[in-house]
C-alpha cells in the first residue's frame, strides 16, 4: 500500500507472517484414508516441506468407523478451520464420508451448512482428543 | 496508564491511518488469542493424557518388577540373563512431525516387529518370564508415549508464554495507545472546529460594528 508508514508494514507484516506460520504445516495434497492405509509409516508432505506423521491407532479407529468404499473417499488429514472473532469452528469436509466421521466420533448430530460442519469448543476438545494427527488446523483470518 | 503515540501533525490523514492502524491491531489481536485459546485447550488435554500415561506406566513398573522378581527366583540370575540376551533386538521408532497452531511437536511411534517368538526357549522357561517379556513390552510403548506428551507439553507452554506476552502488549499497549491518540486527535480536532466558530463570531461582529 502506497503512503503506508513503517508502523503499518510492521504491523501487516506481523499478521501476514502470523498467518504464514501458522498455516505452514498444510498438507500439500491430502490422501485418502485408503492410500494411507496400505503405507509403512502413514503421512503427508506439509507445504514447509515438513512429514505430518500420521499414527497407526487412528487410522485404525477411522477403518473400523467407515466401511471399505468410504475409506477411499475419506480424504486425510481433515481440515479443522478457526475464524477469529467467533467461538466457532468449522470442520471443512467437502462429501458425507467426513461427516458421518465426525458424527461418529462425537456421537451426536451436527450442524452441517454447505460443505462445514460447525463444530463448538467442547465438540472441537473432543474430536481433537481422539483425532490428534488425522485432523490439523487451518486459520483464517480477513486481511 | 497507555502511553500516546507520537504523530508528526495532528491531521485527518494522520487520524485516518490510526484508525486503519487500530483495525488491523484488533485483527492481529482476535487471530492471536484465538491461537493462545487452541494451545491452552490442546496443552490440558496433552497434560491430562500426560497423567494418565505416567500413572499406568508407574502400574506397569510395579507389576513388571514383582514379574521379573518371581522369574529370577523361579529360574535364577544367571539363566535368565541368559534368555534375554538371546531375546535382545533392535527397535524400531518412527519419528515426526505435528503442527499445533504453528507449533512443531514430535509425534512417535513404536513400530511392532512382527515375530512369531520373543527369541527365547519356550520350553526351559516358564511362564513368568513371558509375563515379564509380556510387560516390558507394554512399558517400552508407554515410555515412547510419554516422551512425545512430555516433549509436546513443554513446547506449547514454550509457545503460550510467548504468545501470551504478545497479547498483552496488543492489548495493555498498543491498543489503548492508538486510542488514546485517536481520542487526542478527535478532541483537537473539535477544539480547533470550536476556535473556527468562535473566530468566525468575533469576525461578524467586528464586521457589524464597522
Amino acid at each position: 500500500m502506497s503512503g503506508e508508514l513503517p508502523y503499518d508494514r510492521v504491523l501487516r507484516e506481523y499478521l501476514t507472517g502470523e498467518l504464514r506460520v501458522l498455516n505452514a504445516h498444510l498438507p500439500g495434497k491430502q490422501k485418502s484414508l485408503a492410500d494411507l492405509w496400505d503405507e509403512e509409516y502413514p503421512h503427508v508432505l506439509c507445504n514447509d516441506g515438513s512429514v505430518h506423521l500420521f499414527k497407526q491407532k487412528e487410522l485404525r479407529y477411522l477403518a473400523s468407523l467407515i466401511d471399505s468404499d468410504e475409506q477411499k473417499a475419506l480424504m486425510l488429514p481433515i481440515l479443522i478451520e478457526v475464524n477469529t472473532g467467533r467461538g466457532e469452528m468449522a470442520v471443512l469436509c467437502p462429501g458425507v464420508v467426513g461427516e458421518k466421521v465426525i458424527q461418529k466420533v462425537l456421537d451426536m448430530p451436527l450442524d452441517v451448512r454447505g460443505e462445514r460442519i460447525t463444530l463448538y469448543r467442547p465438540q472441537l476438545a473432543l474430536v481433537r482428543k481422539r483425532l490428534k494427527t488425522t485432523t490439523q488446523y487451518v486459520f483464517s483470518a480477513q486481511l | 496508564m497507555s502511553q500516546l503515540i507520537k504523530v508528526t501533525r495532528p491531521t485527518k490523514i494522520e487520524l485516518i491511518k490510526l484508525r486503519r492502524r487500530l483495525t488491523l491491531a484488533s485483527k492481529i489481536q482476535k487471530l492471536i488469542k484465538d491461537r493462545v485459546s487452541i494451545l491452552v485447550m490442546e496443552f490440558l488435554q496433552i497434560a491430562g493424557q500426560t497423567v494418565e500415561v505416567k500413572r499406568g506406566l508407574l502400574d506397569d513398573f510395579s507389576a513388571l518388577y514383582k514379574a521379573l522378581s518371581l522369574a529370577a527366583g523361579y529360574h535364577g540370575y544367571i539363566a535368565l540373563e541368559k534368555e534375554f540376551t538371546a531375546s535382545e533386538g533392535g527397535l524400531e521408532i518412527a519419528a515426526g512431525l505435528r503442527n499445533i497452531g504453528g507449533v512443531k511437536i514430535p509425534a512417535f511411534e513404536l513400530k511392532k516387529t512382527k515375530q512369531a517368538l520373543r527369541g527365547y526357549s519356550l520350553i526351559d522357561t516358564s511362564s513368568w518370564l513371558d509375563r515379564t517379556a509380556e510387560l516390558s513390552e507394554k512399558c517400552l510403548e508407554a515410555i515412547v508415549e510419554l516422551a512425545e506428551l512430555q516433549r509436546s507439553m513443554a513446547k506449547l507452554g514454550m509457545e503460550i508464554n510467548r504468545t501470551k506476552r504478545i497479547v498483552n502488549a496488543l492489548e495493555y499497549l498498543i491498543i489503548p495507545g492508538l486510542q488514546a491518540t485517536i481520542k487526542y486527535l478527535n478532541m483537537k480536532f473539535e477544539e480547533r472546529d470550536r476556535e473556527e466558530k468562535s473566530r468566525l463570531k468575533r469576525v461578524k461582529v467586528l464586521l457589524e460594528r464597522k
